[in-house]
């Protein structure tokens, strides 16, 4: 009995370490960046739209937060994709949320404009 | 008294043996760091010296994740490719050596990281990878380099990841339109990349930032195996 309580505290201990909190959640960020890179293709930029959207639904990192750069790229996909007004409005908000980018986001802004 | 020499001179064996790399804080080894507080990093398209023709995907996918969870802005890698692209100044290589103001002009960076792609090599035994990489951080406004590692890596490719590591256990694996050989790769480029930026000093966005310079630094040049069973 003694022997199954350790197992289960030790368990419980592996369990703790396991997660580790972080700052954002980036769901298969990585992955579908990668796949995006490869190919550029119509399916690779669909997935990677997908993902961000998840992101920008969910976090549970530490900052609750979208991460940086996250709504700026997302942005770019639907401008890419003929879809200017929800594009732009994703490059703003990249803006409030990190004020570091205005310098290059407003460049990006005027160039979609003209 | 000839006791006591002896026991000292003991003494300063056993010490000097007992430390046979000299430690250094962060603050030391990343004083440039310190001192200009960067903000925002560019993330510049690695620099594939390798024979592995992805190579150069698998570390730019993976660069950004580490550098934002360490609490820094990183510049939307997509948007900034595309301007770099437009602006023929895609070739990282031309970059390293050169002014980078330029950078900070038009990208509000603080930081361009370099990712130099030395080697990667599949042995055939146990689908173990060896990679050499270098990282090199240089500041936009005075050209110094704030950050250089370089390490030899060798990752054991046909050990699953589920989970591993602090970013391992956020992926979600269930991407399907990836074949499962490039998932692999793209774990590898990831551990190296996490590896080498988990010795940065952390940024303005991490819970610990500006607490960390009395920790002991990472060696410049390291070796490591990075997943064991």
């Amino acid at each position: 009995m003694n022997r199954i309580a350790l197992v289960l505290f030790a368990v419980l201990l592996f369990m703790g370490c396991a997660t580790q909190e972080t700052l954002y959640t980036w769901n298969n960020y990585e992955v579908t960046s990668y796949n995006y890179l490869k190919n550029t293709d119509e399916k690779s930029t669909q997935e990677l739209i997908e993902t961000y959207k998840k992101i920008i639904k969910k976090q549970q990192g530490k900052r609750g937060i979208v991460p940086p750069g996250i709504y700026a790229d997302y942005g770019f996909l639907l401008l890419q994709t003929d879809k200017k007004e929800e594009g732009m409005a994703m490059l703003q908000k990249e803006v409030e949320l990190y004020p570091e980018s205005r310098v290059f986001i407003e460049r990006i802004l005027n160039m979609v404009k003209e | 008294m000839k006791n006591i020499l002896i026991a000292a001179g003991l003494a300063m064996l056993f010490a000097t043996a007992c430390t046979p790399t000299a430690t250094i804080k962060k603050s030391e080894a990343y004083s440039g760091m310190y001192a200009e507080k960067p903000v925002s990093i560019l993330l510049m398209p690695p620099i594939n010296r390798s024979t592995n023709v992805d190579a150069k995907e698998y570390f730019h996918s993976t660069l950004s994740m580490p550098i934002a969870e360490a609490g820094y802005y990183v510049i939307p890698t997509f948007l900034s490719m595309e301007i770099l692209k437009k602006e023929s100044a895609y070739d990282a290589e031309l970059f390293l050596e050169a002014p980078l103001s330029k950078f900070g002009e038009v990208f509000g960076a603080d930081l361009a990281v370099f990712t130099i792609i030395h080697k990667w090599d599949k042995s055939g035994i146990a689908a173990k990878v060896n990679v050499e990489v270098e990282y090199i951080m240089k500041s936009t406004k005075t050209n110094e380099v704030l950050f250089v590692r370089r390490g030899e890596v060798i990752y054991d490719a046909s050990i699953s990841t589920g989970g591993k590591g602090l970013l391992g256990a956020l992926v979600d694996f269930t991407a399907s339109a990836i074949n499962t050989a490039a998932t692999k790769y793209v774990d590898v480029a990831r551990a190296c990349n996490s590896y080498t930026f988990s010795d940065m000093p952390v940024g303005v966005y991490n819970l610990n930032y500006g607490k960390d310079g009395n920790d002991i630094a990472g060696l410049k040049n390291f070796k490591v195996q990075l997943n064991k069973d």
